[in-house]
C-alpha cells in the first residue's frame, strides 16, 4: 500500500511537471511578445523591447522555464501582463469559486447519479427505460443549453435564485449557496446522467456475480442485497466513475462561469486566452492540473481503500 | 467539458474478480463489426437517418435556402417561426434555418477530424502496445494516464490561446487528449486478439508483427472502433459547440451552433424561442450518433443477473398466483398429501427459458422426475449443458433471470416448490434446502470477511443474536474440519485457498441446518487431493446430520463414492435412473455406458481398458434438441428404430428406469461402448449411416 501511495504521488508530480512544461511552450507560442500585450496597441517598439528586457524575453528558453518554475514552486506565478496585478493573487482569491462549483456539481451528480443508477438497475422493466431516456437526453444536451433554460425558468420567471454573479461564503453563507444553486445544477444535469448510467452498469454486473445466489440460498432480504452486497460491489467502479467526472465537471466550469458570470478559475482562463495574458494562462493552467491530480489522487486511493483485496495488500 | 469515452467500470472492476481464474476469452467473432445490430433499435435507425439528412441537406444547401446565412430581414427581428422564416429569426433577422444548415456540414466534419486523431491513435497505440510486450504496454500506459488525468477543457483554452481559433487544428488536439481514453478501451481486446490462437499460428508461418496487427487484430477490433468512434463524434461537436459558446467558434458573422446559441442566451429574455431550434438540432445530432454508438455496442448476451429486477419478480408472482389458481381449480387435493417427511420428489420437470426474452422459448430440461429419500444422496450425472444445474438450482427457486420453470412439480415435505413465490421460498432456502455451488471463491462475497458472511447467516436463519452467532460460526467452522477458526472469520475470501473457501461455503449452507443440501459440481474447481477432503467431509455430514443430498456432477468417481442412487441426464432429460451399484454394474443406456467407459476413475482396475473411450462430438444446444432419442448423433448403437420419441421404461435392474429401444437388445448381447479414435468428421455421418454395433469382443483384438 505505502509502494503504491509513492507511486502514484510521483506519478502526480510528473504529470504537474509535464503540465509546467506544456504549458510554458504554448504561451511562448501565443501571438505577440509579452512587452507588446501588455503595453497594447500604440506603443513604440523601444518600450515594448524595454519591457521584453526586463521580463527576460530574450534570454534563452531553458533559462527562462527554470526561473519561471522557480518561482512557481514557491507559489509566484509573476504578475499578470494586462493589470499588472499578481497572478498567484488573482488565483487565489478564483479558486474557492471554481473549488465550489466543481466540489457541488460532483456531489449533487453522485447523490442522484446513484440514486438514479441503482433505480434503473433495481427496479428494471418500464423505470429503467424511463431512466435511460432521460440520462440519454442529459448527455446529448450541452451544458450550456440547459444552463440558460435554467437562468430563464428559475431565475426570470420565478426569482428564487440570482441569475448571475456570485457572493463569497464570508459575506453571506445563505447568498453563497443560492448563487451556487444555478451552476451547479446546470454542471450537475449531465455529470448525474453519467454516473447513474455507470451506476446502473456497475449494479448489473454486481448482480450477475455468483455471490448474489449463495446469498439469496441463505435467505438473505432482498434489500439487503441490493442495498449492503451488490452496491457494495459496485462502488468501486462507480466512485472510480466520480473521479472522472469530477475532471470533466472541473473543465465544465469554464463554462458554467462564463454563463452565471462567476469569477473563477475558468472565467480566468478564458480572459487570459482572448487577451493573451502569457502568465495567467501559465500560473491557471498549472493550479488547475494541481486541483485535478489532487482530487484524483484522493479519489483513487479511496477506491484503493474499497477493496479489500488492495488494503490487505 | 471533455466528457472521457473510456468506460470506467471495465478497469475498476478488475481487481475485485482477479482472484478468480480468467474466463475464456470470447470469440472475436462476437466482437467483429455486425451491421444488423445498427438496423435491430429503432432509435439507431432514426439516427442513421437524422445524419444522413442533415449531411446531404447541408452539403446542398446554397441550392435550397430560402436566405443566405448574413442575410438581415430587418422587418423581423427575434420572429418566431412564420412562413418566411420557418425556424424564426436571430436578433440581427437572419433566417435560423438557413444559419442552421450551412453550418451543419463544418460542424459535422471537423468534429470527424477528432474522431479520425483520437480513433486512429488510440488504436495504434494499443496495437502497439498489444503486439510489443510489456515494456512498451507500460510506457503508453502510463502516458495515457497522466493524459486522462489533466484537465482536458484548460489546456484546450490555452491552446487555442497559442494557436488561435484554427478549428481544425484545435479539434485535432481534442482527439489527441480523448486517444488516450480511446487506447483504454481497445487495449485489453487488443491483447486477447493478439494472443489468440491464431495468431500464434500467423507467428510461426513467419507474418510480421506489423501484418498480424493489421490482418488478425484489426478486423476484430471494427465493432468497438466504430461504437467508439460514434460516441466521440458526439463529444466532439459538444465540444466544439461549447467552445463557439464561450467565444472561441469561427470568426465572427460565420454561423456555428454553439455562437447562435450564445446570441440566443443574450435574448432568452425577450425571445426564448431562438434557444429551442439550435439546441434540438444539437441535441438531435448527438442522440443520433450516441443511438448509433449505443446500438453497436450492445453486448449480445450478457450474463443473466442472479437477482431478477423488481419487475420481473412482480411478473413470477403474478403467473405464480395465476398458476396455483389453476391448479386448484383442477386438482383440489395436491398430490404431495401423504409424502413422507423430509422426502423430495421431482415431477416432470421442466425448466425454459422465458419467451419474452432473448432465448424465446427454449427448453432447458424437460420432463425429469426422481426422488430423493430422507438421509440419502442422489447424483444428477451427465456431461455439461445436460440441464442438471438447471434442475438443481431450480429446487430452491434460484434459476437466473429469464429462465424459469415451466411445469412439473417440486414437491417438498409435500409442499410444491415450484409454484412458490419468491417471498415463500425466503422460508425454505437456508432453513431446508441450502446450496454448495462449484467456484467457492466465486459463490463467497469477496467485499465481506468470512465471518461477516456466516454470523449474518446464522442471525437470518437461527434468530440468534450476535455473540451467540459468532460462537456457531466458530462451531461451524471447526465442524468442516476448519482449525483455526477464530482466524479464518477475520480473512477476506481472497486471502484463503479455494479449499478453505469451499468450506467456508459449506459451513455457510449449513448455517440454517437444512434439511436438504444442493450441491452443484462441489469439487470440480479444486485440486484433486482437496477433493477427496471435501467429498469425505460431505459423506461425514450426511451421516452426521442425516439431511438429503442432491449432487451435481460429471465425475463418476464422486457418484461411486457417495451417492445412493443416481439420475444420468442428457440433453435436458434423465435417461436413466436407479441404484448406484446396480447403474455402475449394469449401466443399460448406451449414454451411460460411454459416461463410464470415458471415465479413469469408474473402471475397475482389473478390467481396465487399454484406451480411455471418449464420446465424440457434443451435447447439442437445447434449441437442436430432436423430438427423437437426444443422444443418436453420438450413439454408438443408434438405428433405424431410434428416430421415434423414446420413453422412460423399466430397465429390469430394480427400479431403475432407462430411456433407450435397445436397451434390453444391448444387456442381452453384453455391447460395450468402444474406445475408438473416430475422427470428427464419422461421426456426423453418424446420423445418416447409423453406425455398425461393434462387439466387445473387438476391444480385445485392439
Ligand atoms: S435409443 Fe438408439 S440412439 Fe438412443 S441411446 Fe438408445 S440406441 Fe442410442
Amino acid at each position: 500500500m505505502e509502494l503504491f501511495i509513492t507511486k502514484r504521488l510521483l506519478m502526480a508530480l510528473a504529470t504537474v511537471l509535464v503540465v509546467a512544461v506544456l504549458a510554458f511552450m504554448l504561451v511562448h507560442a501565443m501571438p505577440g511578445s509579452p512587452g507588446a500585450v501588455s503595453l497594447g496597441a500604440g506603443a513604440t517598439q523601444e518600450a515594448i523591447d524595454e519591457v521584453n528586457q526586463r521580463l527576460g524575453w530574450n534570454d534563452p528558453l531553458v533559462v527562462q522555464f527554470f526561473s519561471w518554475l522557480g518561482a512557481a514552486v514557491q507559489g509566484d506565478f509573476g504578475i499578470s501582463l494586462i493589470d499588472g496585478r499578481s497572478v498567484s493573487a488573482d488565483l487565489a482569491s478564483r479558486l474557492p469559486v471554481t473549488a465550489s462549483l466543481a466540489a457541488g456539481a460532483t456531489l449533487l451528480s453522485a447523490v442522484l447519479g446513484i440514486g438514479l443508477g441503482v433505480t434503473a438497475a433495481v427496479r428494471g422493466g418500464m423505470v429503467d427505460r424511463i431512466i435511460g431516456g432521460v440520462c440519454g437526453m442529459a448527455v446529448a444536451l450541452p451544458a450550456f443549453w440547459i444552463g440558460i433554460i435554467f437562468v430563464y425558468l428559475l431565475a426570470v420567471q420565478s426569482s428564487v435564485f440570482p441569475a448571475t454573479g456570485y457572493v463569497p461564503f464570508e459575506v453571506s453563507p445563505q447568498d453563497w449557496a443560492l448563487s451556487l444553486a444555478l451552476p451547479v445544477i446546470t454542471l450537475a444535469v449531465g455529470g448525474a446522467a453519467f454516473i447513474a448510467r455507470q451506476t446502473r452498469a456497475s449494479m448489473l454486473e454486481a448482480l450477475q456475480q455468483e455471490h448474489i445466489r449463495t446469498l439469496r440460498a441463505t435467505a438473505t432480504p432482498t434489500w439487503k442485497i441490493l442495498y449492503v452486497h451488490a452496491l457494495r460491489y459496485a462502488s468501486l467502479p462507480i466512485v472510480a466513475g466520480i473521479a472522472l467526472q469530477f475532471i470533466q465537471l472541473f473543465g465544465g466550469s469554464v463554462i458554467a462561469e462564463q454563463l452565471f458570470a462567476m469569477p473563477g478559475l475558468g472565467q480566468a482562463v478564458q480572459n487570459s486566452v482572448s487577451t493573451h495574458d502569457a502568465p495567467s494562462v501559465q500560473g491557471v493552467v498549472v493550479i488547475a492540473t494541481v486541483v485535478v491530480v489532487a482530487v484524483n489522487l484522493v479519489l483513487e486511493l479511496a477506491t484503493k481503500f474499497l477493496d479489500p483485496k488492495l488494503r490487505a495488500s | 467539458m471533455i466528457p472521457n469515452v473510456a468506460p470506467a467500470s471495465a478497469d475498476s472492476a478488475e481487481p475485485t474478480t482477479a482472484a478468480v481464474p480468467p474466463r475464456a476469452p470470447r470469440q472475436s467473432s462476437a466482437k467483429k463489426f455486425a451491421g444488423n445490430k445498427l438496423f435491430a433499435s429503432p432509435a439507431s435507425v432514426a439516427g442513421v437517418a437524422w445524419l444522413a439528412a442533415l449531411v446531404a441537406a447541408s452539403l446542398t444547401a446554397p441550392l435550397w435556402l430560402p436566405y443566405k446565412t448574413e442575410d438581415q430581414d430587418f422587418t423581423a427581428v427575434l420572429s418566431g417561426p412564420t412562413a418566411a422564416h420557418w425556424l424564426g429569426t436571430d436578433e440581427l433577422g437572419r433566417d435560423l434555418l438557413s444559419r442552421i444548415f450551412a453550418s451543419a456540414a463544418g460542424t459535422l466534419g471537423t468534429s470527424m477530424i477528432t474522431v479520425i486523431v483520437a480513433v486512429g491513435l488510440g488504436t495504434l497505440l494499443a496495437m502497439l502496445a498489444a503486439a510489443a510486450g510489456d515494456r512498451v504496454e507500460t510506457v503508453i500506459s502510463r502516458v495515457t494516464e497522466v493524459t486522462m488525468s489533466l484537465p482536458g477543457t484548460v489546456i484546450i483554452l490555452a491552446v487555442i490561446g497559442a494557436v488561435g481559433t484554427n478549428i481544425p487544428l484545435i479539434m485535432a488536439i481534442l482527439g489527441v487528449l480523448i486517444s488516450a481514453g480511446m487506447y483504454r478501451v481497445i487495449l485489453g481486446q487488443a491483447k486477447s486478439l493478439q494472443s489468440q490462437l491464431y495468431v500464434d499460428a500467423a507467428k510461426v508461418d513467419g507474418v510480421s508483427t506489423m501484418g498480424i496487427s493489421l490482418r488478425h487484430v484489426l478486423p476484430g477490433l471494427t465493432n468497438t472502433i466504430v461504437v467508439q468512434s460514434a460516441l466521440i463524434f458526439a463529444v466532439g461537436m459538444l465540444i466544439q459547440a461549447g467552445l463557439a459558446f464561450i467565444g472561441f467558434g469561427p470568426p465572427i458573422p460565420e454561423p456555428s451552433w454553439g455562437g447562435m446559441i450564445q446570441g440566443a442566451s443574450q435574448n432568452v429574455y425577450n425571445a426564448p424561442w431562438l434557444m429551442v431550434p439550435t439546441g434540438a438540432v444539437l441535441a438531435l445530432t448527438v442522440l443520433s450518433a450516441n443511438a448509433i454508438g449505443n446500438a453497436l455496442g450492445k453486448a449480445p448476451n450478457s450474463t443473466a443477473s442472479h437477482l431478477p429486477s423488481a419487475a420481473a419478480r412482480r411478473r413470477r408472482t403474478m403467473s405464480v398466483k395465476t398458476a396455483v389458481a389453476a391448479i386448484a381449480a383442477t386438482a383440489p387435493t395436491p398430490a404431495g398429501s401423504t409424502a413422507a417427511k423430509n422426502t423430495l420428489s421431482v415431477r416432470n420437470l421442466s425448466v425454459g427459458v422465458d419467451s419474452t426474452g432473448a432465448g424465446n422459448g427454449v427448453r432447458l430440461v424437460t420432463d425429469v422426475s426422481f426422488d430423493v429419500e430422507p438421509g440419502t444422496v442422489l447424483g444428477l450425472v451427465g456431461e455439461s449443458g445436460c440441464g442438471k444445474t438447471m434442475t438443481a438450482l431450480s429446487l430452491l427457486g434460484l434459476l437466473p433471470s429469464g429462465v424459469s420453470v415451466t411445469g412439473g412439480q417440486i414437491l417438498w415435505n409435500g409442499r410444491n416448490l415450484a409454484a412458490a413465490t419468491d417471498k415463500d421460498m425466503e422460508s425454505v432456502r437456508g432453513r431446508e434446502v441450502a446450496l454448495i455451488s462449484q467456484e467457492p471463491m466465486r459463490a463467497l462475497d469477496p467485499m465481506f470477511t468470512v465471518g461477516y458472511q456466516l454470523t449474518a447467516a446464522i442471525r437470518r436463519l437461527r434468530g440468534m443474536g450476535r455473540a451467540e452467532a459468532k460462537a456457531e460460526a466458530v462451531g461451524l467452522l471447526e465442524k468442516v474440519g476448519i482449525v483455526d477458526a477464530a482466524r479464518i472469520l477475520k480473512t477476506y475470501p481472497h486471502q484463503i485457498s479455494g479449499g478453505m473457501a469451499q468450506r467456508v461455503a459449506i459451513a455457510l449452507a449449513l448455517s440454517g441446518r437444512p434439511r436438504l443440501l444442493v450441491a452443484d459440481e462441489p469439487t470440480t474447481a479444486l485440486d484433486v487431493t482437496v477433493q477427496a477432503e471435501i467429498l469425505s467431509l460431505l459423506r461425514g455430514l450426511v451421516k452426521d446430520t442425516g439431511m438429503s443430498v442432491v449432487m451435481v456432477t460429471h465425475d463418476l468417481g464422486v457418484v461411486a463414492d457417495l451417492c445412493d442412487q443416481v439420475a444420468v441426464m442428457y440433453a435436458g432429460e434423465v435417461v436413466e435412473n436407479g441404484r448406484t451399484d446396480s447403474i455402475l454394474e449394469n449401466p443399460r443406456h448406451p449414454y451411460t455406458l460411454a459416461l463410464l467407459a470415458a471415465d479413469p476413475h469408474a473402471n475397475h482396475a482389473a478390467d481396465m481398458p487399454e484406451r480411455l473411450a471418449t464420446i465424440n462430438g457434443q451435447v447439442p444446444q437445447p434449441k437442436d434438441w430432436p423430438s427423437t432419442c437426444r443422444f443418436a448423433a453420438r450413439c454408438q448403437f443408434a438405428g433405424s428404430a431410434c428416430v421415434v420419441p423414446i420413453p422412460l421404461l423399466p430397465s429390469g435392474t430394480g427400479d431403475g428406469l432407462v430411456r433407450c429401444v435397445k436397451a434390453d437388445e444391448l444387456a442381452v448381447e453384453g455391447l460395450d461402448w468402444v474406445a475408438t479414435e473416430v475422427a470428427s468428421h464419422h461421426v456426423l455421418n453418424l446420423v445418416e449411416t447409423p453406425a455398425v454395433a461393434t462387439r466387445t469382443v473387438e476391444k480385445d483384438h485392439a
